[in-house]
């Protein structure tokens, strides 16, 4: 990734922005069960393939910095949620995300549909995503 | 008849031009973006930028992307197939480059 930030610079002019949006590395998707009265978390998502490329990403971002070709201008962290009505939908939702895809723990999923086959009628799947923006300023 | 599904992994639309924003403004700028896949950021913002060439290496989302912009009839983004760094060295600068979820 190194090479693009490279490649792009070349054509920013000094002052121009660079901005990555990524997955957060840390902060990994948790799946809860919404009910009318409560909130169950279940499981943190896990995708060690994945891992190994937002850190990649990072290491790159930083590199381009310590090389002198742009500065640090802010980092921002956010969260988003997606609300699921059933577990088809979740399957859906998985089925959606490039590979290689997040997966449960073990026994997570398990606990998953046993949580969710004994909850009330109007219970929801809720996913808490994060991402990440860096912000560099071309030197 | 059932209503159609909108499920997405990716944040609701705006949320990333909102936060883009807080540290540069995307109106009126060149910007070239890295990872368009079917263009579902870069329609969200090309309306008010001045130009975008979005690349992505993914034939099938490219491919989507230009039919929905034909769809949509916006005439002011390129998208094209391959990666960034077959892009020249020189030529026309930009304002802002957007690595959008391309790692």
């Amino acid at each position: 990734m190194v090479h693009a930030l490279r490649r792009a610079g070349q054509r920013l002019p000094a002052g121009g922005s660079l901005i990555s949006i990524r997955p957060h590395r840390t902060w990994r998707p948790v799946v809860s069960i919404i009910t009318p009265s409560r909130r169950v978390p279940v499981a943190q998502l896990i995708n060690s393939a994945f891992d190994s490329r937002l850190a990649a990403a990072e290491a790159a971002l930083a590199r381009v910095v310590e090389e002198g070709r742009f500065t640090l201008a802010g980092i921002r962290n956010h969260r988003y949620r997606a609300r699921l009505d059933n577990l088809s939908q979740l399957r859906t939702y998985l089925e959606l995300i490039s590979p290689p895809r997040p997966r449960f723990p073990a026994g997570r999923r398990a606990q998953l549909l046993e949580l969710w086959s004994s909850q009330p009628r109007g219970s929801q799947i809720e996913i808490v995503e994060s991402l990440v923006v860096t912000a560099l300023r071309r030197r | 008849m059932a209503p159609p599904l909108d499920i997405s992994a990716y944040p609701p639309d705006g949320m990333e031009v909102r936060l883009i924003e807080r540290f540069t403004t995307l109106k009126g700028r060149r910007i070239l973006e890295v990872g368009c896949g079917d263009g579902r950021l870069t329609f969200q913002y090309a309306r008010t930028a001045a130009q975008v060439l979005a690349f992505d290496p993914d034939r099938a989302s490219i491919e989507e992307a230009l039919d929905q912009q034909a769809m949509l009839d916006i005439r002011n983004i390129a998208f094209r197939l391959g990666s960034v760094e077959h892009l020249p060295a020189r030529g026309a600068p930009f304002d802002v480059a957007l690595f959008s979820w391309s790692l």
